[in-house]
């Protein structure tokens, strides 16, 4: 092999090596976890019509997202479980206790990317307002991780 | 005489109930966890694998470990590397929300997605919750549920089978969120930082 092969054959490898290596790091780089204020957030039915309590929370709280109703409009998406549990006989006559159990758990997700950027669950073992009490933790976190970032 | 009888019988009642309500998962998981510990011990005093009635099942590359709250296993100590696509398949009670919500809470430096077909690997499982009931209440005077679940992580291109881990609370405190961030926690031994 004459010279020029051979310089062309290393430069050839080590564009090679470079572009692999390139392409590695892209695979298992950090995410962008960036939420922009004013996104399109559409937040899917969640059993027991949390949705509801959700979108009022994030309302109320003042949330710098904008909801849709459309999935297609929007840019992330919302979703989540939710479980409530009343006070039961034994509770309120043992324990004294009126109030409700409520869990929950959300996660906001990029619709293009498919990346979950944010994810909160929220426990209240006797919660004062229900639902409404852990929709409005989930909507307080979420503000926190917009305007904290 | 008479009257130590009287005491006696309240305390025998109580003793015989609380026997009667104290949750027989916990009772058995606790002894299924002695189990495998005395069958591990006795594999390492005899070099052999622990059998439990399959003796002549080959021997796996799953090596298990004994955690504060579960059962951890992995396969032949591999790794995922840091920031992989990670998908958590739906698990019944929506877990799989408190399993994702987990992992951002302790920082696991995963990338989840919610499209399996972006992923590199994949999180699936079972989970299960029970109550505290009137019993628990009275006796016990505690509301805190119990929370299992079992998770297991697989590859997605090989199809094999590199995680498992299962936690059981007794008394859970904050009830699906502590055992979705008990499964977190232990994700994250596997991750390379």
């Amino acid at each position: 092999m004459s010279y020029k092969g051979k310089v062309l054959s290393v430069l050839l490898l080590l564009f090679v090596a470079a572009v692999s290596t390139a392409l590695a790091g892209e695979k298992n780089a950090p995410p962008s976890q960036k939420i922009p204020k004013g996104a399109k957030v559409f937040v899917a039915p969640i059993a027991g019509g949390y949705d509801n309590y959700l979108k009022d929370a994030i309302a109320k709280k003042k949330v710098p997202v904008e909801i849709v109703a459309n999935r297609d409009q929007a840019d992330y998406e919302i979703t989540g479980t939710a479980e409530s549990q009343k006070a039961s006989t034994a509770k309120k006559v043992i324990l004294g206790n009126w109030h409700s159990r409520e869990e929950a758990s959300i996660a906001l997700s990029n619709i293009k990317s498919s990346e979950v950027v944010w994810a909160y669950s929220v426990h209240e073992e006797a919660s004062t307002h229900g639902k409404k009490s852990s929709a409005e933790a989930c909507a307080k976190h979420l503000k926190e991780a917009i305007e904290n970032q | 005489m008479h009257s130590r009888k009287l005491l006696m019988s309240p305390v025998l009642t109580a003793l015989i109930l609380y026997l009667a309500i104290y949750p027989l998962p916990a009772r058995s998981s606790t002894s299924q966890e002695n189990n495998s510990t005395q069958n591990q011990n006795k594999a390492a005093e005899t070099g052999k694998p622990a059998s439990s009635g399959q003796a002549k099942e080959p021997a796996s590359d799953i090596k298990s470990a004994p955690t504060d709250e579960g059962q951890l296993a992995t396969v032949n100590n591999a790794k995922i590397p840091s920031y992989s696509k990670v998908y958590v398949a739906p698990i019944p009670g929506g877990f799989e929300n408190y399993i994702i919500a987990g992992l951002r809470n302790k920082k696991v430096p995963l990338t989840v997605v919610i499209d399996r077909s972006k992923a590199d690997y994949e999180i699936s499982g079972v989970s299960d919750s029970e109550k505290a009931g009137w019993a628990k209440m009275l006796f016990i005077g505690s509301q805190n549920s119990n929370e299992q679940a079992s998770i297991k992580i697989s590859d997605l291109k090989t199809g094999a089978v590199i995680f498992g881990y299962s936690v059981h609370k007794t008394n859970s405190v904050r009830g699906k969120q502590s055992a979705g961030e008990a499964c977190a926690k232990h994700i994250k031994q596997i991750v390379l930082e």
